[in-house]
């Protein structure tokens, strides 16, 4: 089986789950046989695979970043544009491969940037699309003034797609009501996760995240606060980037925090690592969430977690503290007692652990396959 | 002749209220630990499925077989708490019953406690008498068969149990204590004097558990069926031992559940060699006919047998331990109004819904917790218990 996947970023260029997805899929139909071209724009770093059944092909001249949301029209015309043209050259350089390398079985998409492309070689070949959904416009802009034109390229790769894979139920759930796509066209496939070290535990409460509207950090920084008043030993994390930044750091020195809080910017991915290991606490306060990776990353890593009760991992995971992203006053209340409780820390970060086990690449490989072979 | 002994466990615990690490130290937050709200819905609605029409059912067919249709029952100090305050029409019709005579009463602990694996067993014997008090109180009745909180037994326990003048001992009929015996027979403790019932966990959990599982390979099970398999049992006595929530609440009516127990004593009565008796009954006709012994707790809860349904993780050990400690301060300090609510924090109910047992207990678990996962069970908890603490000081 060939497949042609179209996607954007791969390890080690990475700015989302994206990569971490891509890279782990990859990997595993490719121990499973299937050979895959993976189209994605030329990076700056240099991406490649050393399993011969991947093969990473890298398009056009430049590298786009499709979690910077345009806010001015300015630079929303040259982001804009140079999607289209990401788009027209992975067309044409499958349209190429395909002449000189013989026909994919299916071409695979990863979310709205690449879908044009997977529409248009659909069209043109009548090659079997499936597009993957990680996130929807809605949940990326928290459902407050989404944009009506990654809604349309959304809808319009869906409708074309012979299948679509949703990362969550609750994603899937957006897919048939936002979008009108029909239920029984769509596959719930969860992700998975490479597991992370436990490292040696510090009383740190950790945030990890893009600071969007979407991933909730404001959430954060109002639970901290409560907490700081019933543990004044703790720290709070907020690791990453994103255009929320100036606007955290004012609401963190408002709230009284300065001194509680760190704000460590973008992080390298042993970095991220190390964090997940030394956190004590990791809270996902995401408004909108269709899986979150995060999460069991740091589960894997030991660190009990607690998560939006509307993230899409939660639906299928039961060893993590669940609470409505709105409600700081319940945040801080599992907060404080899984710092002050060392039995429910540790109970909840062996039976976590042993829970995370279960969701291996493997099994996202495999339910992927079956969706290749119903299509194909 | 093999009798038949059906006896029902009534209980309902005390839930707690929503209770934030905020709200440890509050004033008057002793007050605010339970959730009378919730707990008179909770209450009300199984005695309307369950228990009113399930006792109607029972007295016409005690009156329909002229006694020789009988059951046994445990009521727990916490059950009949919420009939004085909610539903005394509850507590009326288990007089009915009783004044029968077909009907017999069963010992417990008072709150359904763990009392009996603490480290010595005074607070036990003290909530044991509790419960003869209430009984003796209601029915003017002295029970002689006592029934640990979910049949948790081991040798110290039947022994105490036997020193307070019990003949009989109720526990689970597992291999664990049985090896290759049948549990359709009275055995007797190694170390004292008493008879023990066996409960029959395949037939038991026929109804309990599986009757309106469609996917078993015996569903429906008709009364007749059932009656014929325990018509083929060798033995002296084969016991009958659930939840009397089976009928109504864990079972639906629509299940058939109610058809089922109708006809139930009409299709033993079909095979002349069987009859009924109360647990009273089978520990005076019938001798034990061999020794248990018993060094680790047993019970009959979950796939395990064991005490592990209560103290399996370390959230449930911690909050056991603090527990304890709590107590004996309080009983230090003479004060009776928390020492009432040390011990309705006893129920083991409160460290059920914290169990982490995955799979088909945990889907069990669930069903019965009022929290959002076992996490949430502790947290609520362990902060009650924090907050009691601080009274103390």
């Amino acid at each position: 089986m060939k497949i042609a996947m179209i996607g954007w970023e791969y390890p080690p260029f990475k700015a989302g789950g994206l990569a971490t997805h891509c890279y782990g899929l990859t990997r595993s139909l490719a121990n499973k046989n299937v050979k895959i071209d993976f189209y994605m724009p030329k990076t700056k770093q240099n991406v490649g695979s050393d399993n011969p059944n991947i093969r990473i092909i890298p398009v056009g001249d430049s590298e786009i970043f499709p979690y910077d949301r345009p806010d001015s029209r300015e630079i929303a015309g040259d982001f804009y544009e140079a999607v289209y043209k990401y788009n027209d050259l992975v067309v044409k350089k499958i349209l190429y491969n395909m002449e000189k390398h013989g026909k994919y079985d299916v071409v695979h998409c990863h979310d709205w940037l690449t879908m044009n492309a997977g529409i248009s070689i659909k069209e043109k070949t009548g090659i079997p699309l499936i597009v993957t959904v990680h996130s929807t416009e809605y949940d990326r802009s928290g459902w407050l003034n989404p944009n009506q034109w990654f809604i349309d390229i959304e809808r319009k790769g869906m409708e074309h797609a012979n299948r679509v894979i949703a990362v969550s139920h609750f994603t899937k759930r957006i897919i048939v009501e936002k979008y009108g796509i029909p239920p029984d066209k769509i596959t719930v496939i969860h992700n998975a996760v490479f597991p992370v070290p436990e490292g040696h535990k510090k009383d740190i409460v950790l945030f990890l995240g893009r600071l969007t509207i979407q991933k909730g950090a404001e959430f954060f920084l109002r639970a901290a606060q409560k907490v700081k008043k019933y543990e004044p030993d703790t720290k709070f994390v907020v690791a990453g980037d994103g255009d929320m930044l100036p606007r955290l750091i004012t609401q963190a020195i408002d709230l009284g925090l300065s001194d509680k809080v760190i704000f460590t910017g973008r992080l390298s991915d042993e970095e991220v690592k190390h964090l997940y290991g030394i956190s004590s606490v990791y809270v996902m306060p995401s408004v909108s969430e269709p899986f979150g990776i995060t999460a069991l990353e740091a589960i894997s890593a030991g660190t009990p977690t607690i998560a939006s009760k509307t993230a899409g991992f939660s639906e299928a995971f039961n060893n993590c503290l669940k609470v409505d992203f709105w409600d700081t006053d319940e945040m801080a209340n599992k907060i404080i007692s899984l710092l002050r409780y060392d039995p429910l820390r540790k109970t909840i970060a062996v039976e976590g652990k042993r829970e995370v086990s279960l969701f291996t690449w493997d099994r996202v490989a495999d339910k992927t396959i079956e969706t290749y072979r119903s299509v194909s | 002749m093999t009798s038949i002994c059906l006896y029902f466990e009534v209980h309902q615990p005390i839930r707690l209220n929503r209770f934030t690490v905020f709200n440890i130290g509050d004033n008057e937050s002793i007050t605010r630990y339970f959730n009378n709200s919730l707990n008179q819905e909770i209450f009300t609605k199984v005695a309307k499925k369950c228990y009113l029409p399930t006792n109607n059912l029972l007295l016409d067919l005690i009156k329909e077989f002229k006694g020789k249709f009988r059951v046994s029952f445990s009521l727990t100090g916490t059950f009949v708490e919420y009939c004085n305050e909610h539903m005394p029409e509850v507590i009326n019709s288990f007089k009915e019953l009783f004044k029968t005579g077909a009907v017999d009463l069963i010992e417990e602990t008072y709150y359904h406690s763990l009392a009996s694996l603490y480290d010595d067993l005074d607070e036990f014997e003290e909530q044991v008498i509790l419960h003869r008090q209430m009984i003796k109180n209601i029915f003017n009745y002295k029970p002689k068969v006592f029934r640990n909180t979910e049949a948790i037994y081991d040798n110290r326990i039947a022994k105490k149990i036997a020193e307070m003048g019990y003949k009989g001992i109720i526990t689970e009929g597992t291999e664990k204590i049985l090896g290759w015996r049948s549990p359709n027979y009275l055995y007797k403790p190694v170390n004292s004097e008493i008879k023990v019932l066996l409960r029959n966990y395949t037939l038991s959990d026929d109804v309990g558990f599986r009757f309106s599982a469609r996917l078993w390979k015996e569903y429906p099970l008709t009364a007749d069926k059932f009656s014929y398999w325990i018509a083929k049992c060798q033995g002296d006595i084969v016991n009958l031992f659930m939840d009397y929530e089976t009928f109504g609440e864990h079972h639906w009516s629509e299940t058939g559940i109610f058809e089922f127990l109708t006809h139930f004593p009409e299709a033993v009565f079909k095979h002349s060699h069987l009859d009924f008796i109360t647990v009273s009954e089978a520990v005076e006709r019938y001798a034990p006919v061999g020794e248990i012994d018993v060094p680790l707790a047993i019970s009959w809860a979950d796939e395990d047998r064991n005490v592990s349904t209560w103290l399996g993780n370390e959230m449930q050990i911690a909050c056991f331990n603090e527990l304890k400690n709590i107590g004996r301060k309080i009983k230090e300090k003479n004060d009776k109004k928390l020492l009432e609510i040390w011990r309705r924090l006893q129920t083991s109910d409160h460290l059920y819904y914290m169990s982490t047992k995955g799979l088909a207990d945990g889907a069990v678990h669930a069903y019965f917790s009022p929290y959002n996962g076992p996490y949430e069970g502790f947290i609520n908890y362990m902060n009650i218990l924090q907050d009691l603490k601080q009274k103390l000081d």
